[in-house]
């Protein structure tokens, strides 16, 4: 169990790498219904909502996934200049939607993106933060949730490691008594997905999809199985475990091709 | 036993009776099954229904609840366990069975005063069933197809008229200055006699062997291979013990107010069937295989509860086979293990 | 003098702890740290060896601690050897002398003290478990005519995480008493013996009628050591163990402690082996 200092009023910055900037915006969301917030941090850099920047910072919460060598360096300057950095939401922590390119061939999915321009860009597989740096905790989510980063950054403050869920979303579904959507012919992920986020998308009557990633231990081929039985094909399924997961559960397949440039 | 009988068409009317004094809880529609939630017109719920995804154990111990609340120096506690008095509409005599034995777990050794000051506050209005709820039921096998305690009223459907069987003052008192409410006569009674007796064949036995047995067989099925063949399938979802009616580990958790001087205890349900259950702070995992946690599970429905408790701790409510997604179910698992040491004593018969 | 469980039990919850303020706290190892403990009001702990608190730290959570201090030396305060391992641990570490903790109990069955009068003692600590066996043995030590011999074999990874350095000295000294140490690891400074805590068994020779032993360590000790006292003809009654579990509640409900049908919080945490020799998740 790491040891971290206990802090007051920590200088605090959000950056963001390959993303869709959702996770800071549910940031920004969440300094509005709790604006007592900004009492406890201060926030020195923060791309979103102020112009204002700073090379001097306690704790990073870095959203997007690294998908260029040149995200490398810029990582690791962060890394030697925070305290503590956190990566916010699926991009940072899982790799995320990024990682889908990771199962072709990367010429061809240069090609095309940017067409006959592919050449100007130095994109490479896309991977979570941890891949390049160490991390000393994640707030998982695509985006992430509001509640949960407020718990984060309180257990920060405390000097406490973040504690994350690491049980299945099936747990806190049936607390919000859901009728599991596979009762309703639907298909979801929530067995060996990553609880916390309230089970959003099923109490809505969407299967979860994965974003918050896979659980320790998840047992994938009883999975595969269930999602076979109803209905899905191999591929489907494949599809399916890959949506955001798929370097946790594919790996980086495009560099193994020696497809890097 | 004493009765009295009110007509089908008064069943609003005695809801907003009961509405003055009380919240009311029922079976609910949702998404093609029922939740109990409350309600507030005889219109918004069903009492023939099928089984609720979660047993109304949720009143008692509520999925997230505050213990206390506090201040970070210590000099201030409070607990905070105001139930509200609350009527529960349509409790299946399975989960009656279910709070029969949460009512002992919470009072044996330290009293549990948050889940003594709900009870107290629970008026519990259980229905006769007449049909099996669901395919998954097996509640004859069990034992538990038939209101005997617990229940504070208990209603009989006796086509146009409701009966109630008086259980408790409490559920006298539900009766009380309502107009619509007659004595029995023994016409009604006759009634009573023959819906009861007619409902029993309905209900098919679905263990291979008397529930009497079933602890003996465990004892003696704790080492067979089968529960590896369930864990080797089981997702560890955790589905099955939550909807549990008789299922009630918990965690408790501290939450810190966002400016550091307070904070909160708070108890919610946890699972013995997710990997961190056992685990300790420095990592140990006392119940480290899918396949352990499967079997501590059934041992504990159907053995360790009833030795504890005198009570057998599943009450064939069908809950946890419907919610399973690979099949894992008591009744399956009873009769496999069944079979399984009938075939052990077989060969050994053979042998000698 | 009202005890703490009485407060605890007439509390509106039992899950409210009564705040207690530490009054000293040394540092043993890297990892360990023994915090003292005052009761307020004049509170007894009214305690017996082997038994545990659950100890909060308001605003982090709870966790079950094993008393380290003997009844016989409570002095209207009592001591805890915090190993950090975890969230709550951590966060003990970082709290300063004159700083409130919250406790609840004492929980669970301790040692069998009575049973050990008139005994010869074999104490087996391995790593954190002198902990709560440091309770034990100074019950023994404080009323000495009522035991036999006493042999204690202490095991630790290596000589820096040897817990209770000065009385370890002072225990050594003793004529009463032996103490046997061994380290998984030495360095430059250790002269002792190396190796696992088995071998210290090698210059004991109980006398099985009348020896009990009482065995504290991490899960992976138990069976050889188990094994190593019953070839001593110790007999399986005469063993006896403590288990650390993940615990929640303390009052045997929560079920994190659960082993079989045992809650170990209330059942134990101290057990003979013959109580649980064909429990499968004991051991």
């Amino acid at each position: 169990m790491a040891q971290y200092e206990r802090y007051i009023r920590p200088k605090v910055a959000f950056f963001d790498f390959t993303s869709c900037e959702g996770c800071q915006l549910t940031v920004l969301d969440s300094l509005q219904t709790s604006p007592e917030l900004l009492d406890m941090i201060e926030i020195v850099e923060f791309r979103e909502a102020m112009s204002e920047r700073s090379n001097e910072y306690q704790i990073a919460f870095v959203e997007g996934s690294c998908t260029r060598p040149a995200d490398e360096e810029r990582l690791k300057t962060i890394r030697s200049t925070a305290s503590l950095v956190i990566a916010l939401g699926a991009c940072a922590h899982l790799g995320g939607i990024n990682a889908i390119k990771n199962l072709r061939p990367l010429p061809e999915v240069r090609a095309d993106v940017y067409g006959d321009k592919a050449d100007w860009y130095d994109t490479y597989a896309a991977r979570p933060i941890s891949a390049v740096i160490d991390i000393d905790g994640f707030i998982p989510g695509c985006p992430i949730d509001r509640d949960e980063f407020i718990r984060v950054v309180k257990m920060l403050l405390q000097g406490r490691q973040p504690i994350i869920p690491d049980h299945p979303l099936c747990i806190e579904c049936k607390l919000k008594e859901n009728v599991c959507l596979y009762l309703r012919g639907k298909i979801c992920l929530g067995p060996i997905v990553r609880a916390g986020c309230g089970a959003i998308c099923p109490t809505y009557g969407d299967g979860c999809e994965g974003c918050r990633g896979l659980i320790t231990n998840p047992n994938l081929d009883s999975m595969k199985m269930v999602l076979e039985e109803h209905g899905l094909s191999f591929e489907e399924v494949e599809q399916k475990l890959s949506m955001f997961m798929a370097y946790q559960t594919a790996g980086i397949k495009s560099e193994a091709e020696g497809a890097t440039s | 036993m004493s009765y009295k009988i009110m007509p089908k068409s008064a069943l609003n009317d005695w809801v907003q009776h009961l509405r003055q004094k009380f919240t009311i809880v029922a079976p609910k529609p949702k998404h093609g099954q029922f939740v109990f939630g409350e309600v507030t017109d005889a219109s918004e719920f069903a009492l023939d229904y099928p089984s609720t995804v979660l047993p109304p154990k949720k009143y008692l111990v509520p999925t997230q609840e505050e213990l206390l609340s506090y201040s970070l120096d210590g000099s201030h506690f409070e607990m905070r366990t105001e139930p509200v008095p609350t009527v529960v509409l349509g409790v299946h005599t399975c989960d009656l069975h279910g709070i029969k034995l949460l009512d002992r777990i919470f009072s044996q050794g330290y009293t549990d005063t948050h889940y003594k000051t709900r009870r107290n506050s629970l008026y519990l209005v259980s229905y006769e069933c007449f049909e099996p709820c669901t395919e998954h039921s097996f509640c004859r096998s069990m034992g538990t197809l038939s209101a005997t305690d617990t229940f504070d009223l208990h209603i009989i459907n006796l086509g146009e008229d409701f009966a109630f069987e008086i259980g408790t003052q409490k559920g006298e008192s539900l009766l009380e200055g309502f107009q619509s409410i007659f004595n029995v006569t023994e016409v009604d009674i006759e009634r009573i006699n023959t819906v009861h007796q007619e409902k029993w064949q309905r209900f098919p036995y679905r263990l291979d062997f008397d529930v009497t047995e079933l602890a003996e067989l465990l004892t003696n099925s704790y080492t067979s291979t089968y529960w590896d063949e369930l864990g080797d399938i089981c997702l560890g979802c955790g589905m099955c013990t939550q909807v549990c009616p008789t299922c009630y580990c918990f965690d408790i958790h501290d939450e810190v107010d966002l400016t550091l001087d307070g904070g909160h205890r708070v108890r919610t349900w946890d699972s013995c069937q997710i990997r961190m259950f056992a685990t300790v702070a420095g990592g140990h995992n006392f119940r480290a295989e899918q396949a352990a946690r499967q079997r501590h599970r059934f041992m504990r429905k159907g053995k360790y509860q009833e030795d504890a408790y005198g009570l057998v701790g599943c009450t064939g409510c069908g809950r946890c086979a419907q919610a399973c997604l690979v099949d894992i179910t008591p009744v399956k698992t009873f009769n496999e293990l069944y079979k399984r040491r009938n075939n052990i004593a077989e060969k050994e018969t053979e042998a000698k | 003098m009202k005890t703490l469980t009485e407060v605890v039990t007439k509390s509106p919850s039992i899950y409210q702890p009564v705040p207690a303020r530490i009054v000293s706290i040394e540092e043993l190892t890297e990892t360990e740290k023994l915090f003292t403990v005052a009761l307020p009001g004049g509170l007894s702990l009214h305690h017996s060896p082997g038994q545990f608190l659950q100890i909060s730290v308001l605003g982090i959570g709870e966790a079950p601690i094993s008393i380290s201090s003997s009844p016989s030396r409570s002095y209207g305060t009592f001591e805890l050897c915090v190993r950090r391992v975890g969230d709550l641990t951590t966060a003990l570490h970082n709290l300063k002398r004159g700083d409130i903790i919250g406790v609840r109990g004492p929980f669970g069955r301790g040692f069998p003290v009575g049973r050990l009068r008139g005994k010869d003692l074999i104490f087996v600590a391995g790593g954190l478990g002198l902990a709560p066996l440091r309770s034990l043995i100074y019950e023994v030590l404080d009323q000495r005519g009522n035991y036999g011999q006493l042999s204690v074999l202490y095991g630790s990874r290596c000589p820096s995480d040897l817990l209770f350095k000065d009385e370890l000295a002072e225990w050594e000294k003793r004529d009463d008493m032996t103490l046997s140490i061994t380290v998984d690891h030495p360095d430059e400074t250790w002269f002792g013996e190396v190796g696992l805590v088995l071998n210290l068994f090698d210059d004991i020779y109980p006398n099985p009628r009348n020896a009990v032993a009482v065995v504290v360590g991490p899960p992976v000790m138990y069976p050889s050591v188990i094994e190593r006292l019953l070839s001593l003809q110790i007999p399986e009654g005469s063993i006896w163990l403590s288990f650390e579990r993940r615990m929640k509640c303390g009052v045997g409900r929560c079920g994190h402690c659960q082993l079989n049908h045992i809650y170990t919080c209330r059942e134990g945490p101290s057990f003979s082996y013959s109580e649980i020799k064909d429990l499968e998740e004991a051991l």
